[in-house]
């Protein structure tokens, strides 16, 4: 508990140097599939280097369509998975090479939410059961008395009120109350990372807002670093610091949110901002289609091409006979596409490198936990 | 004005459990203009799908249509026999549902599913006019006829879709429900799949009914947008009134719960729950959870009023009886 302390009083004096938290070397992941003779390969994630910091804690967004690899990377950081090629690192020793103490900090220290609120519980277990058992685990209270305290603080946490919400089955609770009670369970073990996959796509609009709100709300006041995965890339805006954009396995963009987001580069970035459904009647897709509909050319795309050539409208000769690097259009921009090829290339390939570091640590506007 | 296509008269869907009865939907009225874009938003339990179901009758026991009237084209399909109702599905309503996966059968080829929706309405011609059929309704929904000859496994979510748009327009329909067709779309095939629907519908001239949650969706598609709340409409009107001026606090708080992407700022969602459909409170059935509730909410049932822009709160009542 009291390097938890810690964490928050240095993230609130902020502007220290970068220190790893969680770092992804060179990652890549292939699924195999198909018989022996005909092997495909399929690079789910294709040579990405990252690192969540602590020092400032910040949420990072990874969106893309399904298939793009975002989940796997989600997995990989999880350490649910292990990477074909690379390494991951938590705080700076290599996941694949930890003993089991090391294992188990690291488990208690990076922390997942999921989509689906529902299948993560044990359905003949009453909800407080997923608390007792990481209470128990990391041994974080020593009488029950203690124990129940400690719960009541996470949830009331979360803005559930602790008596309706406790001594409940799963299915006696909504599926944004189910959501809440999973990031209360993470607030509880106060790790230093949240991985959040998709937590508000199976959530009624009126109660996404809540959830998210509480995330920023952990980052704000509490300096856990959030790694937001999502397609939405409108929920990916407000909550977000910084932004990586991956398709089929690259990341094609990544950089300060707001200017992603309001200023695609990547071909592929500006069709999915396009394609946002704005809930602005007065800007509606058809005014502003021409030339971002894909042509779809029939080239096969293979893995030494741009992974986007079939269907991007700038395509030129040589993006179908090599992958493009990563080129720095600013300071806080990156983009692997040939068109900002006179930008030059990266100097670093760890994409948070890139990244905007927000001012404050704790935002005015957060709500108070 | 043009003619109406579907009218609904204070219907009720009722779902009879060993708890009670749940008022999925209780007291909703509602008309369609011919090829009118209409969106029903609302929260999951809110009764916009069940009222989808009411449409095509597919309302399945414990639950049953309890009261009220669906008119289509002056007909009402409440009153009709099952094969009567058998008739109408498909040639007059159709559907295309949220799951196109699980719509399809996983062991047959679209070419022999998309026959068979054909041959059950009466249409049988020679095998080749019948392909000309088949290969024109799939280049409607912008597919090659290539995709006949594939199972569904082999189609991609968003080619999926459009076979099951292709196979509701198949008898031009007057009316076709949209539930939810692309939640499970990613944005681009989305945007893709929607100007789909929208190309044929304007082709057929039909009507369409689109459910859902998802109010950017809504504002992208809709020309009319009702937004349900615990089994009763509680507004309905204009897009462009919905989101330049809503009425109702619950839509007002649905559409400020909206994230954008115009300059970052605190997200607030609607606080509290939805009321249990077994026993939902007297009076409005928002007012637990509305900021500007007042004494005569919990005493009275507002009434949805108003002209074409029409809502149902008490904030509203004297403005919209004078």
């Amino acid at each position: 508990m009291t390097a938890t302390a810690e964490t928050i009083t240095t993230t609130s004096t902020t502007n220290g140097a970068s220190s790893s938290l969680l770092e992804l070397s060179n990652v890549t992941q292939i699924f195999s599939s198909g018989p022996f003779w005909n092997r495909e390969h399929n690079y789910a994630v294709n040579d990405v280097s990252f690192t969540l910091s602590d020092k400032p804690a910040l949420i990072t967004a990874v969106a893309g369509e399904s298939g793009s690899g975002k989940t796997t990377l989600g997995r990989i950081m999880l350490g649910f998975q292990s990477p074909t090629l690379g390494q991951v690192l938590y705080r700076g020793d290599d996941v694949a090479e930890m003993n089991a103490a090391g294992r188990k900090q690291y488990r208690r220290q990076v922390q997942a939410i999921f989509q689906d609120p529902f299948s993560v519980y044990n359905p003949f277990y009453k909800v407080d059961h997923i608390f007792t058992v990481a209470i128990a685990r990391y041994k974080l209270a020593s009488s029950r008395d203690e124990a129940r305290h400690l719960i009541e603080e996470a949830i009331s946490g979360v803005g559930l009120r602790p008596s309706e919400t406790l001594g409940r089955y799963p299915h006696q609770l909504s599926g944004g109350q189910r959501q809440r009670v999973m990031v209360a369970r993470s607030l509880l073990l106060k790790p230093e990372v949240i991985i959040a996959d998709e937590p508000v796509s199976m959530v009624d609009a009126s109660l996404r807002a809540t959830i998210l709100e509480t995330l920023r709300t952990l980052n704000h006041e509490l300096g856990i670093a959030i790694l937001y995965i999502t397609h939405d890339l409108t929920t990916a805006y407000q909550v977000a610091d910084n932004i990586m954009i991956m398709y089929r396995g690259h990341v094609v963009e990544a950089g300060d949110v707001e200017h992603v987001i309001n200023d695609p580069k990547h071909p592929y970035t500006r069709l999915l901002v396009q394609s946002i459904p704005m809930p602005d009647p007065n800007r509606r897709w058809a005014d502003m289609r021409g030339a971002n509909d894909p042509p779809f050319t029939g080239i096969d795309v293979t893995p030494t091409m741009c992974p986007f050539v079939n269907r991007c409208p700038d395509a030129v000769g040589n993006c179908a006979e090599e992958v493009p690097s990563t080129y720095a259009i600013d300071e806080h921009r990156i983009s692997k596409c040939f068109l900002y090829e006179d930008a030059g290339t990266v100097s670093s390939a760890n994409i948070a490198s890139y990244f905007n570091i927000r001012e404050s640590s704790s935002n005015s506007n957060g709500a108070k936990l | 004005m043009p003619d109406t296509v579907l009218s609904i008269r204070d219907l009720r869907v009722y779902f009879n459990i060993r708890a009670g009865t749940v008022r999925a939907v209780d007291g909703v009225d509602l008309d369609i203009a011919e090829g009118e874009k209409l969106g029903l938003v609302g929260e999951s339990g809110s009764g916009k799908t069940t009222t989808a179901l009411a449409i095509m009758r597919m309302i399945k026991p414990p639950g049953e249509i309890a009261g009220g009237t669906i008119q289509l084209d002056g007909r009402d399909l409440v009153g009709l026999s099952e094969p009567e109702m058998r008739a109408v599905r498909g040639n007059d309503v159709a559907m295309v549902p949220q799951a196109a996966m699980n719509a399809l059968n996983p062991v047959r080829r679209i070419r022999s599913q998309m026959l068979d929706g054909l041959r059950d309405h009466g249409v049988n011609e020679s095998r080749e006019r019948m392909e000309e059929r088949l290969t024109t309704l799939v280049a409607q929904v912008g597919l090659s006829s290539n995709v006949l000859n594939l199972f569904p496994h082999e189609l991609s979510g968003g080619m999926k879709q459009r076979v099951t748009i292709a196979m509701a327009i198949c008898h031009k329909p007057r009316l076709i429900l949209a539930d939810e067709p692309t939640s499970a779309l990613d944005v681009v095939v989305q945007r893709q799949v929607m100007e789909t629907l929208e190309e044929v519908r304007s082709e057929i001239g039909a009507a369409v009914i689109l459910v859902g949650h998802d109010m950017g969706l809504m504002a992208q598609f809709a020309d009319r947008i009702g937004v349900m709340y615990a089994g009763k409409l509680v507004e309905l009107a204009t897009v462009e009134q919905i989101f330049s001026n809503p009425r109702h606090p619950y839509t007002r708080l649905l559409i400020s719960s909206l994230p954008d992407t115009a300059g970052k700022r605190r997200l607030e969602g609607i606080p509290g729950l939805p009321p249990s459909l077994l026993e939902i409170p007297p009076g409005c059935p928002f007012m637990p959870r509305c900021p500007e509730a007042m004494d005569v909410c919990g005493v009275d049932v507002p009434e949805l009023l108003g002209e074409t822009d029409m809502v149902s709160c008490h904030l509203h009542t004297e403005a919209a009886t004078v």
